[in-house]
């Protein structure tokens, strides 16, 4: 019997026991789904997105199922940077490496969550949701504008640090720029992608099927999509980058880690299944072992391409 | 390992029979080794995951709990009663004998039971009748029950005979009028709350049915415990998709802060 497979990863100074983290936003602060899952043996979590002050959200109806995925516009609804560091953060097991998600609706709200973070030992990384509308550049978001992104990351790496990631947005035109600016000012890492923007309609009311009229599409309908962006960004960038994007099972991690991820993110699948996650990780052994794979490090970038 | 009555499992369901008891409503009956059993109102999301590889539909169904025998037995049976209306309960509707389900569950906080020697007055409409029959059997050893039914129509009425099989009054409304009163059921309800006037008021159905129901226990300076039933991704309060407004402003989760609510406390004109 050969030793278990070596799960390790470095993703931007941030040690994790597997390459298996929960996407923000679908995993609440971490102590909800204690039920189900042991959050000691994934490789770490990151928080729903906060806010200088808590955060009501939108009126219903905030979520709808599509093909293969769901759209969601919640409106970054959360209890705020001090509520999570003085109840949330405290309420998780100790090994757990919790990252902070954080979002503004002005690059100053970011410095100042991401201050605020900065200040507890027990952050262990920080990852900018860029995917929030800019208010005083009228709306558009911070992560579709390479120069309102480079300001935000510019802004927020000076407020700390702990290793610090940036998510990005899919809804551009050219992923790669998108990482280089991150790369350029100083992120340690890059998660991608944050969910599509997307509409659905209901024909009897001829009225969209949210509230917020657009919200954002997750799910396995969006993992192609996201192991390209993944791909194009991995090739552009020294940096990590962790994925993103309808992840299920091992395999479908592995695709991610093959197109030059070096961890991954779990999002929508933990509503179907609270140990979603941890059913990942099991996925990744699994394949390492039927692959002959020592190190999942290994497998970092592997894809193997045609010639020419 | 048993759970704890309450106690929320991520367990393997196998359909041991899903059955049509009526145009579009079915009887499912799982074997869930491990439950432990639930309190009224509470429910379990249902996933239709392993029927449909093609993950399309995609989410788990929050569905009441009917009922469960042998609580606590090695192989408890847990039994919802639901309706076809979307592909999520077609695709339920298509699971045989043998078939294995995902099931998350209890969830979510059930209804508070009337006080020793208290009366309760049930209201139930379409597939909210499905949150009541628990309810009705633990309030029934308490005080007397009132139970009031509504439907389009007596095909409709889910569950009928399970009522009937209780020792308490049955009033029934459907819209077609082929059962009880023409009419909705909330229309039963003025009457209910004069014969019983100490009786605590429950009520699970359309969000419209609720509001009404809730208005005119409220006429009369009544409460209503409200089981609300929006859709929802996750059932234990992560995807935020359950928020109902609240009167004051901000919101609560369906799943995780209700299902059910003091309907007072519910701001029915911001409700999806």
């Amino acid at each position: 019997m050969s030793s278990p497979p070596d799960l390790a990863v470095d993703l931007g100074g941030i040690a994790l026991r597997n390459p298996v983290l929960t996407a923000s936003g679908t995993f609440g602060y971490g102590t909800e789904l204690a039920p189900w899952i042991d959050l000691r043996r994934i490789g770490g979590i990151v928080s729903k997105s906060l806010t200088l002050r808590p955060r009501h959200g939108n009126l219903p109806r905030r979520i709808a199922e599509t093909p293969a995925g769901m759209l969601n516009a919640i409106g970054l609804e959360n209890v705020g940077v001090d509520a999570f560091l003085e109840e949330k953060l405290p309420a998780l097991p100790d090994g757990v490496p919790v990252i902070a998600s954080l979002f503004g609706t002005e690059i100053g709200e970011y410095r100042a969550v991401a201050e605020r973070l900065s200040e507890c030992d027990r952050v262990a990384g920080l990852e900018i949701n860029a995917s929030c509308p800019h208010v005083k550049a009228g709306g558009i978001e911070f992560g579709q504008d390479p120069g309102h992104l480079a300001r935000l990351v510019r802004e927020v790496r000076r407020a700390t640090r702990l290793p610090l990631l940036v998510k990005l947005s899919p809804n551009v035109t050219d992923i790669a720029r998108m990482a280089q600016v991150c790369e350029g000012e100083g992120a340690d890492a890059i998660a991608l992608i944050n969910t599509l923007q997307a509409l659905d309609v209901d024909v009897e009311t001829r009225r969209p099927v949210l509230r917020n009229v657009l919200g954002g599409l997750s799910g396995p309908a969006i993992r192609p999509v996201a192991l390209r962006m993944v791909f194009q960004a991995a090739r552009a960038v020294s940096i990590p980058v962790c994925g993103i994007g309808g992840i299920e099972t091992g395999e479908d991690a592995v695709k991610f880690l093959l197109c030059g991820a070096t961890a991954v993110q779990v999002g929508t699948a933990n509503y179907l299944d609270p140990a979603a996650a941890l059913r990942v990780v099991e996925g990744i052994a699994e394949y390492c072992r039927r692959a002959g794979v020592a190190s999942v490090r290994e497998l970092v970038g592997g894809i193997e391409l045609p010639a020419g | 390992m048993r759970a704890e009555p309450g106690e929320p499992l991520r367990a393997r369901a196998r359909v041991l029979e899903n059955r049509r008891e009526g145009p579009s409503h079915l009887r499912l009956r799982l074997a869930v080794p491990g439950f432990g059993g639930f309190s009224p109102g509470q429910f379990a999301m249902l996933s239709p995951g392993p029927l449909t590889p093609s993950r399309d539909p995609l989410l788990p169904r929050p569905m009441a709990i009917y009922r469960c025998e042998g609580e606590g037995a090695p192989d408890p049976v847990v039994e919802i009663l639901y309706k076809v209306h979307g592909r999520g309960t077609a695709a339920l509707a298509a699971a045989r004998e043998g078939e294995v389900l995902g099931l998350v569950g209890p969830l979510g906080r059930g209804f508070p039971l009337p006080a020793e020697g208290e009366g309760a007055i049930l209201v139930g409409g379409g597939t909210g009748i499905a949150s009541l029959l628990e309810l009705a059997r633990r309030a029934a050893a308490r005080g007397p029950v009132e139970v009031l039914l509504g439907a389009r129509a007596e095909s409709e009425l889910m569950g009928l005979g399970d009522f009937e099989a209780l020792d308490l009054a049955l009033h029934v409304a459907t819209e077609d009028g082929s059962r009880g009163r023409r009419g909705r059921v909330t229309a039963l309800l003025p009457d209910a709350l004069a014969r019983a006037p100490g009786a605590a008021v429950y009520a699970c159905g359309p969000t419209p049915m609720m509001r009404v129901a809730a208005e005119r226990a409220a006429a009369a300076g009544r409460p209503v415990r409200a089981s609300l039933e929006n859709p929802m991704a996750c059932g234990f309060g992560v995807c935020l998709g359950c928020a109902a407004p609240l009167r004051g402003g901000g919101f609560a989760l369906v799943c995780r802060d209700g299902p059910v609510f003091d309907a007072a406390a519910v701001d029915w004109d911001r409700m999806a």
